[in-house]
């Protein structure tokens, strides 16, 4: 278009090169180049909100499923009840339960004011410990009964018939689950935002409300994918190394 | 001399008898076939001698110890020394997946007997030798044939060094062209002394490899004998009934 054109000639010099013509708005390398440098800084809280949300949650899940399978059964009623509250309310409702809602407590309040972003990782740690629970139990459940007639057989104990041959194949057919809630994971930490802890979508808002255009919001996009690219990988490896085929 | 004196059997699924005052021996040596009807109680019989179901009634002595008097187990440690006597092979095979041939073979002994490392894998190499799979020592089970999977699920039983082995229908998970390998191995079994106990619809292997036949029939031993006796001259109508059937 003639217009698009004019536009671009009167563009200064100074190494700027545009990309896209975009809702009248340049996306120029320049500009990306100055958000991405707080943007990425907000990718690394992102990160670090993933990486403990589930190198705690995956054990604590576990735990769960041990819990709810228990045969003590106030136990079990207690787990149980745990997951169908964590999972039936919205992870934002937690979030601002802890982060504001635990606070205003009577008595105890004045002990829980955390800080935020401690509150939302324990956010996200009870809540997806709930979801990593239900997916070990329907991992447990896959696995043939004649597994555990031929360990007792062999004369395996309950706990070398657990750890050796159940768990590593519930492990195996919860794997596909266990990514796909991890990729949820990555882009619930997103809610943050809610709680005002900056991570990457507050600084996008944040570039976008300042500058008036939309580009923070597709760079935080593109980032977002790449986070989610580099977990699918990784577990396509972890599953390709256990396929015991 | 018995190894296995069954007596007074008895065990329900609910209101439901599965097995009615059922008494047998084996004698060491002994390659008893169980034949009969779906639904006869022959697995459940099965599965009662190495604690795999919980009996209402009866009792059971293997290789003179008592597991279960009158319908009251020994103590659980007891239950755990005498059943570790027998060694089962199943139908589905139950294999372990997430581990290779060799692993399947030397897992359980390594964790449940105190023996050194090298005697392990001794005996899983002469076992894989035995049942012609050394080539496939490294194979996960999901790459193996029915036949094979069934060839390595008995060889893992006998890395436990029982006194008894006992096949619940081994082959009727096989195709039919695979039960050869699997019955070939069994007969060999046979030929080297093992005390077996084979519930089977082979009656081929019935004739030609076991010594005693017994015959079930709604939870119950009908009629029971040398192969030549109950499959020529069959005493009871059952049996020439469901002989004449298959």
């Amino acid at each position: 278009m003639p217009q698009d054109v004019a536009t671009l000639a009167v563009l200064p010099r100074g190494g700027v090169l545009a990309l896209f013509v975009f809702g009248g708005v340049f996306l120029s390398l320049d500009y990306i180049t100055s958000i991405l440098g707080p943007m990425l800084e907000g990718a690394q809280m992102t990160v670090l909100l993933f990486l403990i949300a589930i190198i705690t949650a995956i054990p604590l899940g576990f735990l769960l499923t041990l819990a709810v399978k228990s045969s003590f059964k106030p136990l079990s009623f207690l787990a149980q009840g745990y997951i169908y509250v964590m999972r039936g309310t919205p992870l934002l409702l937690q979030l601002l339960f802890i982060c504001f809602g635990l606070p205003m407590l009577p008595v105890v309040g004045e002990y829980l004011v955390l800080d935020r972003f401690v509150a939302a990782c324990l956010g996200f740690v009870l809540n997806y410990a709930a979801y990593f629970a239900e997916i070990f139990r329907g991992g447990l459940l896959a696995i043939d009964k004649g597994q555990y007639e031929a360990s007792q057989v062999l004369g395996l104990n309950k706990w070398q018939t657990t750890t050796r041959i159940i768990l590593p194949q519930m492990f195996r057919v919860a794997l596909p689950a266990v990514a796909n809630e991890s990729v949820t994971l990555v882009k619930d930490t997103a809610l943050l935002y809610a709680v005002a802890v900056p991570e990457l979508l507050h600084y996008a808002q944040t570039a976008v409300n300042r500058d008036f255009t939309i580009v923070p919001f597709f760079v935080a996009g593109l980032i977002y994918l790449i986070m989610t690219l580099v977990l699918t990988v990784v577990f396509k490896v972890i599953e390709r190394r256990f396929k015991f085929e | 001399m018995a190894i296995i004196e069954v007596s007074n059997l008895k065990k329900s699924f609910g209101d439901l008898e599965v097995l009615k005052k059922i008494t047998f021996n084996v004698d060491k040596n002994d390659v008893v076939a169980v034949i009969g009807p779906s639904g006869s109680g022959k697995s459940t019989m099965l599965r009662s001698l190495v604690h795999l179901e919980e009996i209402n009634g009866g009792s059971i002595k293997v290789a003179g110890d008592q597991l279960v008097k009158d319908g009251v187990y020994s103590k659980p440690q007891e239950v755990k020394r005498i059943t570790s006597k027998m060694g089962m092979v199943f139908q589905h095979f139950n294999l372990f997946p997430h581990l290779t041939v060799k692993e399947n073979l030397e897992l359980p002994p390594k964790l449940v007997k105190n023996e050194p490392t090298s005697v392990i894998h001794q005996r899983s190499t002469e076992l894989l030798k035995k049942i012609g799979l050394t080539d496939r020592a490294n194979a996960y089970p999901a790459n193996l044939s029915g036949g094979q999977k069934q060839r390595v699920a008995i060889a893992r039983a006998l890395m436990m060094n029982p006194e008894i082995l006992l096949f619940d229908e081994p082959t009727s998970a096989l195709d039919p062209e695979l039960t050869g390998e699997v019955l070939k191995v069994m007969k060999d079994l046979a030929e080297e002394q093992m005390t077996m106990i084979v519930v089977t619809h082979e009656m081929g292997f019935a004739k030609e490899v076991a010594n005693r036949v017994i015959f079930m029939d709604n939870g119950e031993i009908i009629e029971s004998g040398h192969p030549s006796e109950l499959f020529d001259n069959p005493r009871n109508e059952r049996t020439k009934a469901f002989l004449n059937r298959v």
